[in-house]
Formats: structure tokens, C-alpha cells, sequence
């Protein structure tokens, strides 16, 4: 009898902490004031934009009466310019909080350090700080593995189940998410189920227009037997797709990765890029907003094991990065993969809400 | 005899040397790699170098007067942008409208360069650096994040690069190749004929000589910046067309590769001297060495670089040594030639002296 009256104490006690724990989620209160910084890798890129309307759209919601300022450098000087606004923030008083898609490696640590330590809040989103050093929480778009598994299954989706011979063509050889996911593909390539899908080359377009269609056009000449380009970059995908194209050779060489549904849909239409996937830029701007929301006004600290809530999102809770030594991550996800089926519907959704947030209050 | 040696200078034959260093460049790689000889080698180099050669032959315009534009890249970002913009609002604009666009817009970017250089006396340098930035800043404003892609644009933009205007065997010359040598021989007659041409060079060579002859100098170089900007519009044009999916970094480090193959081509960059034929020439050298080294399995991503800088210097060395072995032994040749000469010595001394 006493045993079962301590079973079911102890019971009560565990359905308390789970019911206590559930109490835990840090919820944003409206209306305070932080002063934030959205910095992209780049200005001028349709994704970023997308970002930052999603940014915008947590700004509004949370009534914050502190300024949201969109900040970039020049594609040119992005390694550069992106470590001199870090810096140049660090230094101002103004500023509460900055959120960075970080395209300089571990160059950029003296400076995010340099901000932590002025008391800033500093969260990364879509590519993050490698060494997690200076970084008090990264908003993955996605889990990275799962993005190298998305690919494999697009790749053999494609190349059907006999398999075949395909070549990777990536943005630079220094960007933190791009060479994340290519690991990540490496290691499911492994797997006895995908043992037909050969990998033959993995080159680098530095996202660049042309560079990446000659790069396209040179795997096509140096491999014969390949059979698909696989491009986790949505200035990649298009130059391929569009060589391709040119060329006459979208029968025998395919072309998927990563791209912008809006960008892409001529090629999918025509069979160019028959599949390919991304996440919602605007979602993940809105949920960076949030977490960055919620640490710079102190109600969430970046631990392992935090669950916040993060508007029209639901909840996360944060956990330590599987695909990096150090450092703090949240997986925003899913992923979207398009084609001929759902591609037009989805570019079209997304001119109905780009016309939606046009129009705040509607 | 004095008609070849009028014809056969060393400043009109240097192209040889380029040539030449073409060629053995050729026969190198075709050692280095598999099924080069072929006609898909062709194509695949002459369509890489169509746009830059149009920017190319701009460029030389301008730094034959002592000048440079820097800005290039960005006015060809800029009107493909503009002139994508165009199409996708009017899908239904005449194709040779569309070209005009382009050409006019770009026109318009190096007229700013002009008047800055040709009448605010700004070192070309300063005035074309800051447009770069400029107006690169500036497209980026006006395009909003938004991207032009090939769902915009009409059928017939998007098929262009595909149209051949000349097929023999597989070797094809495409319409866009066929562009750029019609732009290359169309300048070099008019540097030849023209009394802007000829303007341009004696500009460059001796500024201080053209002003006292009286050649209008601002004129010239403002037209030099009109032109330039007005093919690298033309080069705009050809961007959209090939690409496709214009963002607003398009046409990024294109000036570079611009002033490169001015450069390699021998056209000199103190003004003066140089044709439209040596830029050309220029690009492809520069063209071949690329996309060579893009198909050399054995070159990594890392090394390519330095390696076709190597080779950059290896050819304008070579190119250098050439040259001046010519001229020595064109001089030489003269100097048979005048002894041949029925003029007495006392004359032949004199007009030494003078």
C-alpha cells in the first residue's frame, strides 16, 4: 500500500515537472524595444529579401517600436563588408541585437566576439559562425544532414533506380552551409541503398553567373558518362539549368539542388530540372527574428534544452549542433521539394503572399 | 619591297606573335587533355569570349586616348538588368528595340564617365572606380532583390544563344560569336578610316601635340566613353540573352577580365597604340587558357587561378619578346635598305642630324 502510494506520488511529481516543463516556453512579450541589425551574405539576392520580409513580418507582429535595419554588402566585397558592419555595430550603442548569414568563415569571430562582449545579442541564420565562437545561437534552415539525404533522394529520384554518375557544383569552397551539406551527401552516399549514385567532381561557381555555367558546361566535357548536376545554390542551379538548355543537352544531363521555386520554373516546366527543393526564406527571417527577439530582451537564454515559441511557427527548442564542434542550433525546416506537379502553384503562392505582406493589416 | 615593310610594321604584325602563342597554347593542352582537337573546343571557347571581346573592344576606344573605364562591369549588370526589365514589362518589343535599350542605357552610364573625365578633368581612374561602385549600388536599389528570370523573358531571347549563323561540321559559329566579330571589324575599320580613329591614337601618343594641331580632345574622349559604354550596353544585351536569370551581381569582375585582354592583346595602356584585332586577340587567348584549365582534371579549384595568371604573364612575356625581336629586325632591314640607297653620304648624315 505504501509502495503504491509513493508509485503514484512520484507519478504526480512527474506529471507535474511535464506539465510545469510544458509551462516553460518562453513566450515573446510585445512592445519592448530592441534595436536590430539583419545582415545577409549579400545585398541584392531575391532569398535575402525574402528573409528580411519575414524579419520585418516578426517586427510588426511584436510591436517592437525599435528600428529593423536591413544591412548588406556589395556580392563583390560580401567577406569584407559583411566583417566591417559586424564591427561597425559593435561599436554602436544603439544597437541591441544582430543577425547574420554569415558568408566569411571564422574571419568573422574577432568582430561577432567584439559585438558579444558589447552586450549584443548575436544569432546566425541560413550559414553560421563555423567555430560557433562569438555566436549564441544559430537558426538553421534546416538540419544539414538532411539536406545531403534530400539531395541523394533527388539525385536518384532523377537518375531512377539503376543510378548513374553525377558532379556537384557548389557556390565557393569556403562557405560554412554549402561544404556542410556536400559532407552531408558524401555520407549518405555511403549507405548500401545509394551505392549506384556515383559522385564524379565537385566544382565551385562562386555564384557567379558565369563562372558557374562555364564550370556546367566543363563537367559536361570532362564526363561524359554524367548524368546529372547537382547545385545547392540558387545562382548554380539556374546558370546550369540554363547551359544546359543552350547546349541541347537537358535530355541527357539533368540538373537539381537547391533553387528558388521562382526562378526555376521555366526550367522544371521544360524538363531541364525536373526536381529540386529549398525551405521558406521568409519563415526563417520570421523565426531568426523571434529567437534574437527573445535573447536581446533577456526573456530566453541560449542554453541546451530551451523551448521558445516563435509566433506563427509554433515552438523550438534549442539543442547543441550535431554538424559542428561548438555552438547552438535550432532546425527551423521542413523542406519543399518542387516539381512539374507543384511548381506552379508554389510560385504563384508565393506572389499572393508577397502581395499579402505588401499590404500590412490585410 | 616598300609596300610589305609599309604593311608588315611591328606594331601591325604583333598579332602574329599572339597568334602564335594561340596556337602553341592550343597543342599544350591538347596534350594535357582528352578529346580536345574537336569542334565542341571551338564552340565552347568562342561563345565564352563573345561578350567579353565586345567589352573588350569599348575598352581599348577608351585607353587609347590614356584612359580607362573601370565601370564596365557594372554598366553591363546594369543593362541587362534594365533592358530584362524592359522585356518583361513589353514582352512583345521589337528584338532590334530591345537591343537599342540596351545599347542606349549603356550609352548613357559611359556618357557620366565622359563628362566627368572629358570635362571635369577627373583622372579616369578615380571617375570610373567610383561609377563602378555607383552604379552597381544603384542597381541594386532599383532591382528591389528582385531577380529577372528566363520565365520573363520571350521565347526568341532565350533561344538566341542557340541560333547558329554558320555551320560547318560540327564547328559552329553562333549568332552571338557572330555579334562580336562584326563589333571587332567594324571598330577596327572605323580606327583605321575614321577621322575619330585616327583622332584617338594621336590623342594617346602625344596629348600635348593633338591640343596644338587643335583636335578637339574633350570631344574625342567623351565620344571614346560614349562608345565604351555603349558596347558594354551591347555586352549587356548579350548577357541577358545567355544567362537567362539576371540578379544584380551580373556582369561583377567583367572589367577586369576586360582591361586583361586589352592588355595581353597589346594594346598599350599609356594610349597610343594598339587595335581592335589585338583585344580580340586578347580575349581569346585569355578565353582559351580558362576554360582550358577548367577542363584539366589534374587542376584544382585552388590552383587554377595562379596558374592562368602564370600563364597570362608567360604569354605577354613571350608576346613582349616577340615584338621585340621584330622590330629589331624590321630596323635592321632598314638600315640595309637606306645603305642600298643612292643617297651621298653627306645627306644621309645630315638628315641624322636633323
Amino acid at each position: 500500500m505504501k509502495k503504491l502510494f509513493v508509485g503514484l506520488l512520484v507519478l504526480t511529481l512527474i506529471l507535474a515537472m511535464g506539465a510545469a516543463s510544458a509551462q516553460d516556453v518562453v513566450v515573446a512579450e510585445p512592445g519592448q524595444e530592441v534595436n536590430m541589425i539583419l545582415l545577409p551574405k549579400f545585398l541584392g539576392i531575391a532569398v535575402f529579401d525574402e528573409a528580411n520580409q519575414g524579419a520585418q513580418e516578426a517586427h510588426a507582429e511584436l510591436e517592437n517600436p525599435g528600428t529593423l535595419e536591413f544591412l548588406g554588402p556589395t556580392a563583390e566585397n560580401s567577406v569584407a563588408g559583411q566583417i566591417e558592419i559586424v564591427t561597425t555595430a559593435a561599436s554602436r550603442d544603439d544597437i541591441d541585437a544582430i543577425m547574420i548569414s554569415n558568408n566569411a568563415g571564422d574571419q568573422l569571430v574577432p568582430a561577432v566576439e567584439a559585438a558579444s562582449e558589447a552586450g549584443q545579442a548575436v544569432v546566425t541564420w541560413d550559414s553560421p559562425i563555423p567555430s560557433g565562437a562569438g555566436e549564441a545561437l544559430f537558426i538553421a534552415q534546416v538540419d544539414f544532414d538532411e539536406t545531403g539525404r534530400v539531395m541523394a533522394e533527388m539525385a536518384r529520384s532523377i537518375l531512377g533506380e539503376d543510378g548513374g554518375s553525377f558532379a556537384i557544383l557548389s557556390a565557393s569552397p569556403d562557405a560554412a552551409n554549402q561544404n556542410a551539406w556536400i559532407a552531408a551527401l558524401l555520407e549518405v552516399l555511403e549507405e548500401p541503398e545509394y551505392e549506384n549514385l556515383v559522385l564524379l567532381d565537385t566544382v565551385y561557381g562562386n555564384d557567379q553567373t558565369e563562372e558557374s555555367y562555364n564550370q556546367a558546361l566543363a563537367l559536361v566535357d570532362q564526363y561524359p558518362e554524367m548524368e546529372l548536376i547537382m547545385a545547392p545554390t540558387s545562382v548554380g542551379i539556374t546558370a546550369a539549368a540554363k547551359a544546359m538548355q543552350d547546349e541541347g543537352l537537358c535530355d541527357t544531363v539533368k540538373v537539381s539542388g537547391l533553387g528558388l521555386p521562382s526562378e526555376m520554373i521555366e526550367f522544371t516546366l521544360n524538363g531541364c530540372a525536373p526536381e529540386f527543393a529549398l525551405w521558406s526564406f521568409v519563415d526563417l527571417g520570421y523565426v531568426t527574428y523571434y529567437a534574437t527577439y527573445l535573447l536581446a530582451t533577456g526573456a530566453m537564454e541560449a542554453e541546451e534544452g530551451v523551448t521558445f515559441e516563435a509566433g506563427r511557427m509554433g515552438e523550438y527548442t534549442i539543442e547543441a549542433d550535431p554538424t559542428r564542434e561548438e555552438g547552438l542550433r535550432i532546425v527551423m525546416g521542413p523542406f519543399s521539394v518542387y516539381n512539374i506537379d507543384n511548381i506552379e502553384e508554389a510560385v504563384g503562392g508565393a506572389m499572393e503572399e508577397m502581395e499579402a505582406t505588401a499590404t500590412p493589416g490585410s | 619591297m616598300n609596300a610589305i615593310r609599309r604593311y608588315l610594321r611591328p606594331e601591325q604584325i604583333r598579332e602574329l606573335s599572339l597568334i602564335v602563342i594561340i596556337i602553341l597554347a592550343v597543342l599544350f593542352f591538347a596534350t594535357q587533355i582528352e578529346n580536345y582537337l574537336s569542334a565542341r573546343t571551338f564552340n565552347r571557347i568562342s561563345t565564352s569570349i563573345a561578350i567579353i571581346a565586345v567589352v573588350a573592344v569599348g575598352q581599348t576606344l577608351v585607353v587609347l586616348t590614356r584612359n580607362i573605364d573601370l565601370s564596365v562591369g557594372s554598366i553591363v549588370g546594369f543593362a541587362a538588368y534594365f533592358s530584362g526589365q524592359t522585356l518583361a514589362a513589353n514582352p512583345d518589343l521589337a528584338p532590334v528595340l530591345a537591343v537599342c535599350v540596351a545599347i542606349g542605357f549603356g550609352a548613357f552610364l559611359g556618357l557620366i564617365n565622359g563628362v566627368l573625365v572629358a570635362v571635369g578633368r577627373i583622372p579616369a581612374i578615380v571617375v570610373t572606380l567610383g561609377t563602378l561602385a555607383i552604379y552597381r549600388g544603384i542597381l541594386v536599389d532599383w532591382a528591389q532583390a528582385r531577380t529577372i528570370t528566363t520565365e520573363m523573358m520571350p521565347t526568341w531571347l532565350i533561344d538566341l544563344p542557340r541560333v547558329n549563323v554558320l555551320t560547318m561540321g560540327e564547328v559552329e559559329v553562333r549568332i552571338m560569336v557572330a555579334l562580336a566579330l562584326v563589333v571587332v571589324i567594324l571598330f577596327q575599320l572605323a580606327l583605321n578610316y575614321l577621322p575619330l580613329g585616327r583622332r584617338l591614337y594621336a590623342i594617346g601618343s602625344n596629348p600635348d601635340a593633338a591640343r596644338l594641331m587643335g583636335l578637339p580632345i574633350q570631344r574625342t574622349i567623351l565620344i571614346a566613353y560614349v562608345l565604351c559604354g555603349a558596347l558594354a550596353g551591347l555586352a549587356g544585351f548579350m548577357f541577358l540573352a545567355r544567362f537567362g536569370t539576371i540578379t544584380v551581381t551580373a556582369g561583377a569582375g567583367l572589367e577586369l577580365a576586360a582591361v586583361a585582354a586589352v592588355v595581353v592583346g597589346g594594346v598599350n595602356i599609356f594610349g597610343g597604340s594598339g587595335t581592335m584585332f589585338g583585344a580580340l586577340l586578347g580575349a581569346i587567348v585569355i578565353g582559351t587558357l580558362e576554360q582550358s584549365l577548367l577542363r584539366m582534371p589534374q587542376v584544382s579549384e585552388f590552383v587554377r587561378d595562379a596558374l592562368l595568371g602564370l600563364f597570362i604573364l608567360i604569354a605577354v612575356a613571350s608576346d613582349a619578346i616577340i615584338v621585340k625581336g621584330l622590330r629589331e629586325a624590321w630596323a635592321r632591314s632598314g638600315r640595309l635598305k637606306s645603305a642600298k640607297t643612292t643617297l651621298a653620304p653627306a645627306t644621309a648624315k645630315e638628315v641624322k642630324r636633323a
